[in-house]
């Protein structure tokens, strides 16, 4: 009835932060990449399924591969390309490994805290669902091919959500700690075959988007008039309060997407 | 004794000392104190001799300790006294000192 | 070549040799082994090799002349030592014996300072290109036996991690719980390590070549004595690129003994008027510290039993002997002979105590046991509280009263100001000439 699923984990082998020396002594995953890795184990242990790690970049990244080899993947593929790409390139240099695969598991942070948003575009460029930020995986929908996941919202709520496939996940590092290789599987992994592919050609960019460095914007509070401390206290930080900036609109996604728009610009998130 | 220099020595605190060395550190800590013992010891060679300072002395007379930043250098286990205080092994594999620019 | 190798030849154990330890001591072990033809697995717990290591700063590499010929045209080095100073102090004097040799800036060199996690890095490289296999952060956590006692693999921290050999080598370190599992230690005792803990401290290239007076590749090694606060040890400072090192080793006892802490002794070396201006100014790249066998010939373990060969600072060959101070170099070579001597066992298909016995042999044929047996009243001689607390003081109020001119009084004589001096430090006579022909006997 059901078949086997395959799973492709996505890795980022990236300096470690505070770490000047570009050396891939140094080099690590994510602690998100890494819980995503168990999460794609864990789902193919519960489906039959296979697990494919892939990795976009030089040859060093194929330390991350290897551990993934290590720890039960089944194979790696590294697409041969410089390491600094933008998120865009990457996902769209990741669709070809993907290929049918059901399920993309990524970190939601790489180790140099990036955008975080390869998950994201490589959904889009696959027309698959997404379910992003996770913090939690339920593998046991997987054999009927729908997964149970949580999801983080702001102010310390969680979205419940259920995801058919294929769909592209991205799980915070909490999710699973990654399981410890084996050390016959350790020392197999060392020699393993990885398939390397040489990179897609870079597209050509339509719109190049700026990134600058995340700046809080400034926001006009009102002082709180009440005597009480605790009250003024309590207005300034909301530190009790229902925020009422939240709201739930059911709309077709192209009006969603123009409502967002509209939203973000009323609060000055964009021009 | 005191170079006239010693203005220019702002001597660093001890969080920024071992804030140049990096740990990645296991969740499962590889000292183990039996503080049962540690009540009785007096002499308290770990709290001196540990050169990451990691065995603080409490003040009802235990000793506390932190592993996480442990340079696994076996001093503690060497110059402690009481018999089974300290129980010491080496982390888990790729876990613990990575040192850099020794 | 490495498929030639990745497999055990006789197929009841997973591998010919499993080297513990990918220090200088398991690379140089693993190389050997591996260009002979046999199957090597090289655990290191660290995340890479070299990760673990830290030392007092002087690797002198001629030993690998045999393993890795031009080695200095490729290994990672910081300087060339050109320059050795040995240094004695007291708080406010400080006394040099300088020596600087301009061949010792070119091949084939003498000393390199350099950094381990480059340098042990670099090394077992080259034992994965002979055909070892390098498992890293695997630690291992004990010996496999057999009924008869004898060694025949190790566990590890991995899941599934019992790995069977022919033979074992333990590179394992200072702290090697595989000599001891083995019950190869005599005695496991305090006054038996010293402590060295090190700043690396971060100046500019040029800042570093004017204060030390050296330039290009060119660096300087001073070894100190009378810089530890009283408590018995000593210090250096040496140069490597762009940092400068500067650290203190302490006998452990002495150490808990004194409730002084390692940072401060370190901290109060760096104000001393002899060694403030060199690396003021600097930024602390590094904190470090690490545990040396410091007792030579009388801590040292049993070198084998059967299936087991132990080398570098797990058997604790490590030259601490004043004026030579030296460890990198007796592991790489106790190491390359532990490889030599177990290849031939292999061969012979004799891995018993007996079998093994040409390791021992090779170690007293060589520098690395005759050394240790020459120098081995050296390390008592050198932490004797004469030589750490008396001497230094003695050595330069005599100086001092050498050099002092204060006329119209007319310069007093040599003998006499010995004399003086050798009272006001409290040094007996008798005591002094038996320390001076002990350091005859050991260093002449």
């Amino acid at each position: 009835m059901n078949s086997p699923i395959d799973i492709v984990v996505c890795l980022k082998l990236t300096a470690r932060p505070g770490v000047a020396d570009a050396d891939e002594r140094f080099a690590g995953v994510s602690p998100a990449d890494q819980a995503a890795l168990e999460t794609a184990l864990v789902l193919a242990e519960h489906s039959r399924g296979s697990v494919t790690a892939a990795a976009v970049g030089p040859v060093a990244a194929e330390l991350a591969l290897r551990e993934a080899l290590a720890c039960g993947a089944h194979r790696a593929v590294r697409l041969d390309a410089p390491s600094a790409l933008d998120s865009a390139e990457v996902a769209r240099q990741l669709e070809g490994v993907v290929g049918d695969a059901a399920i993309v598991v990524c970190g939601d942070y790489s180790l140099d805290r990036g955008s975080g948003s390869v998950p994201a575009f490589l959904a889009h460029r696959l027309r698959c669902a997404q379910a992003l930020g996770l913090v939690s995986v339920d593998h046991t929908g997987v054999v009927d091919r729908m997964l149970h996941v949580v999801r983080r919202l702001d102010g310390g709520r969680r979205e419940l959500l259920t995801v058919p496939l294929p769909c592209v996940l991205s799980v915070e590092g909490s999710v699973a700690r990654l399981r410890r290789a084996g050390l016959r599987d350790a020392l197999a992994a060392r020699t393993t075959n990885i398939d390397v592919r040489p990179s897609a050609p870079m597209a050509a960019h339509a719109a190049t988007a700026v990134v600058t460095p995340y700046r809080p914007r400034a926001r006009t509070m009102m002082s709180p008039g009440d005597p009480d401390p605790l009250a003024r206290l309590r207005a300034l930080t909301d530190a009790t309060g229902s925020s009422t900036r939240g709201e739930t609109v059911a709309l077709e996604p192209g009006e969603a997407a123009e409502r967002i728009l509209r939203s973000l610009r009323e609060w000055g998130y964009l021009d | 004794m005191m170079h006239s220099s010693d203005s220019q020595w702002p001597e660093v605190s001890f969080e920024e000392r071992m804030a140049t060395a990096h740990f990645d550190v296991h969740p499962h800590a590889h000292i183990v104190v039996n503080s049962a013992v540690c009540a009785d010891c007096t002499s308290r060679e770990c709290v001196v001799a540990c050169p990451a300072n990691l065995f603080v002395p409490t003040s009802d007379g235990g000793v506390v300790f932190n592993y996480e930043q442990c340079f696994e250098c076996g001093t503690c286990y060497l110059v402690c006294n009481q018999e089974g205080a300290i129980s010491w092994s080496y982390p888990e594999g790729g876990h613990g000192i990575v040192f850099r620019r020794t | 070549m490495s498929d030639r190798t990745q497999h055990a030849a006789n197929p009841d154990v997973d591998v010919d040799v499993i080297v513990v330890g990918a220090g200088p001591a398991g690379s140089c072990a693993a190389i050997a082994l591996a260009r002979a033809g046999f199957s090597v697995v090289l655990l290191e717990r660290g995340p890479f090799p070299g990760s673990k290591n830290m030392y007092g700063g002087v690797v002198y590499p001629r030993i690998l002349d045999e393993l890795i010929p031009r080695w200095y045209d490729e290994a990672p080095v910081q300087r060339w030592i050109t320059r050795r100073s040995t240094m004695v102090m007291t708080d406010t004097q400080a006394m040099s014996i300088d020596f600087r040799n301009d061949a010792w800036a070119a091949p084939p060199y003498n000393g390199a300072t350099a950094y381990r996690p480059d340098f042990d890095h670099w090394l077992a490289g080259h034992a994965e290109s002979a055909g070892a296999q390098l498992l890293c952060s695997t630690t291992a956590t004990g010996l496999l036996r057999d009924r008869s006692g004898a060694v025949t693999g190790v566990t590890t921290d991995r899941p599934d991690g019992d790995l069977t050999a022919r033979l074992v080598i333990a590179c394992d370190g200072v702290n090697s719980f595989l000599a001891k599992d083995a019950g190869l230690y005599r005695e496991v005792a305090a006054k038996h390590y010293t402590l060295g803990v090190k700043e690396t401290i971060g100046l500019p290239k040029e800042v570093i070549d004017e204060r030390f007076g050296v330039r290009g590749r060119e660096g300087v090694d001073i070894e100190i004595i009378g810089c530890t606060s009283g408590v018995n040890g000593g210090g250096f400072v040496y140069t490597n690129l762009d940092t400068v090192a500067v650290g203190v080793v302490l006998k452990l006892p002495a150490l808990a003994a004194q409730q002084l802490r390692p940072e401060q002794i370190i901290a109060k070396m760096k104000t001393h008027s002899a060694i403030a201006p060199l690396v003021e100014g600097g930024e602390l790249k590094e904190y470090s510290a690490h545990l040396i066998p410091e007792a030579g010939l009388s801590m040292m373990p049993k070198l084998a039993t059967a299936g087991l060969l132990v080398a570098g600072d797990a058997a604790a060959l490590c030259l601490a002997a004043g004026i030579w101070l030296e460890g990198v170099n007796f592991a790489m070579a106790s190491g390359m002979y532990a490889g030599q001597a177990a290849a031939e066992a292999l061969r012979r298909g004799d891995t018993s105590e007996q079998g093994l016995a040409g390791y021992e042999r090779r170690l007293t044929e060589t520098f690395v046991l005759r050394d240790h047996r020459k120098l081995r009243r050296a390390p008592a001689l050198v932490l004797s509280d004469r030589v750490q607390h008396r001497y230094p003081q003695m050595v330069a109020a005599v100086v001092e009263r050498m050099f002092r001119v204060d006329n119209p009084d007319p310069k007093p004589g040599l003998r006499r100001i010995l004399a003086q001096e050798r009272k006001r430090a409290g040094v007996r006579r008798r005591d002094l000439a038996r320390d001076g022909w002990a350091g005859l006997r050991t260093f002449g």
